[in-house]
């Protein structure tokens, strides 16, 4: 799977958790999914699950504290996959 | 469990002791305040410290207390419910830690300084996420040394005035699922004249309070583990609301 496909999957994953609507149209790998997205803190793990669910992969806490930009889960995603 | 570095625990051994020490002043100063300046009243106070103390003396392990969330009082009203104001003086383990959001009291340093010896470790809520883990392996330690802890299961005040099943905490069940021997305790305390969310109760309230051990059990591990755990705590808080509600013949609505 290439870095572009994980980014869009990711992005289309994140989408109904975003608030900021304008925000994910310029959305980028450089992103804060809390700040930028204004994704709700307590739903990150949701989104984090569903990760797990789409790549079949599985995420530790102390992975999931790592993701703060929509990059650094794109990293994650590819660093488990592989 | 992450552990902590030798500076973080020093730090918060430093914190214990001038709060314990201290503790003779400032613990009846906020019993003080609740009670005669404000006016509070909790119902069948003495039957519910007695049922509370009984239940600390039967266990002496740590203790993480998770309550319904209305009003930024709450976690001393919890505390001072639970446990009066002197028995925590002489038992200082069980006045819980709190995780007041940083932004609600941090504006001027006696505030500051006033949450550091009550026992507070500020949380930035929707904070990096680094952040608030580090929060929460300061709480696991402090736990995993005998201590108690307040967390509100559902993050936040409901803004709804109900218990927000949607809402649950994800740190509450990483906590819960994470300390040997913890304990959790779900506690539901109202108001009388409570009827949504506010900054603080209204003066002279009286309030009802009800606290149930409750042991969340998962078949998952890592972040679904603690998912399930926080939901089940928050589900545990709505049927105590619902019980609440029931009693004063109040559907449980909002």
């Amino acid at each position: 799977m290439t870095r572009d496909e994980v980014f869009a999957k990711v992005v289309k994953i994140i989408a109904p958790f975003a608030k900021d609507k304008d925000a994910l149209e310029k959305v980028s790998e450089e992103t804060n999914i809390l700040q930028e997205l204004k994704v709700n803190s307590a739903r990150l793990v949701d989104v984090i699950l569903e990760f797990e669910d789409e790549f079949d992969i599985e995420v530790e806490d102390e992975d999931a504290d790592a993701v703060n930009t929509v990059g650094d889960a794109v990293e994650l995603i590819l660093a488990k996959v592989s | 469990m992450a552990k902590l570095s030798a500076r973080t625990r020093l730090a918060l051994w430093a914190q214990r002791q001038v709060g314990r020490f201290s503790g003779i002043v400032w613990i009846p100063t906020i019993a003080f305040v609740l009670r005669v300046l404000l006016g509070y009243r909790i119902h069948n106070a003495a039957d519910v410290r007695r049922r509370f103390r009984r239940l600390v003396r039967e266990h002496e392990g740590p203790l993480l207390i998770c309550a319904n969330h209305l009003t930024m009082a709450d976690s001393a009203l919890v505390a001072w419910a639970l446990g009066g104001s002197w028995w925590y003086v002489l038992n200082y383990r069980r006045m819980p830690w709190n995780l007041p959001e940083y932004h609600n009291f941090a504006f001027n340093w006696i505030n500051r300084a006033a949450a550091w010896i009550a026992k507070c470790i500020p949380v930035i809520r929707g904070g990096s996420r680094e952040h608030v883990s580090s929060v929460l392996r300061r709480i696991q330690h402090l736990l995993s040394r005998g201590e108690t802890a307040l967390i509100f299961a559902e993050g936040g005040r409901s803004r709804s005035g109900r218990v927000q099943t949607d809402s649950a905490a994800y740190g509450v069940g990483r906590i819960a699922s994470s300390v040997p021997g913890l304990r959790t305790l779900c506690v539901y305390l109202r108001g009388d004249r409570q009827s949504s969310w506010s900054t603080v109760p209204a003066r002279g309230d009286s309030f009802y309070v009800d606290f149930e051990l409750f042991h969340p059990r998962s078949d998952h591990s890592g972040l679904r583990q603690s998912r399930d755990v926080a939901q089940q705590i928050v589900a545990k808080l709505a049927l105590m609301e619902e019980a609440y509600f029931r009693g004063r013949g109040t559907p449980a609505t909002t």
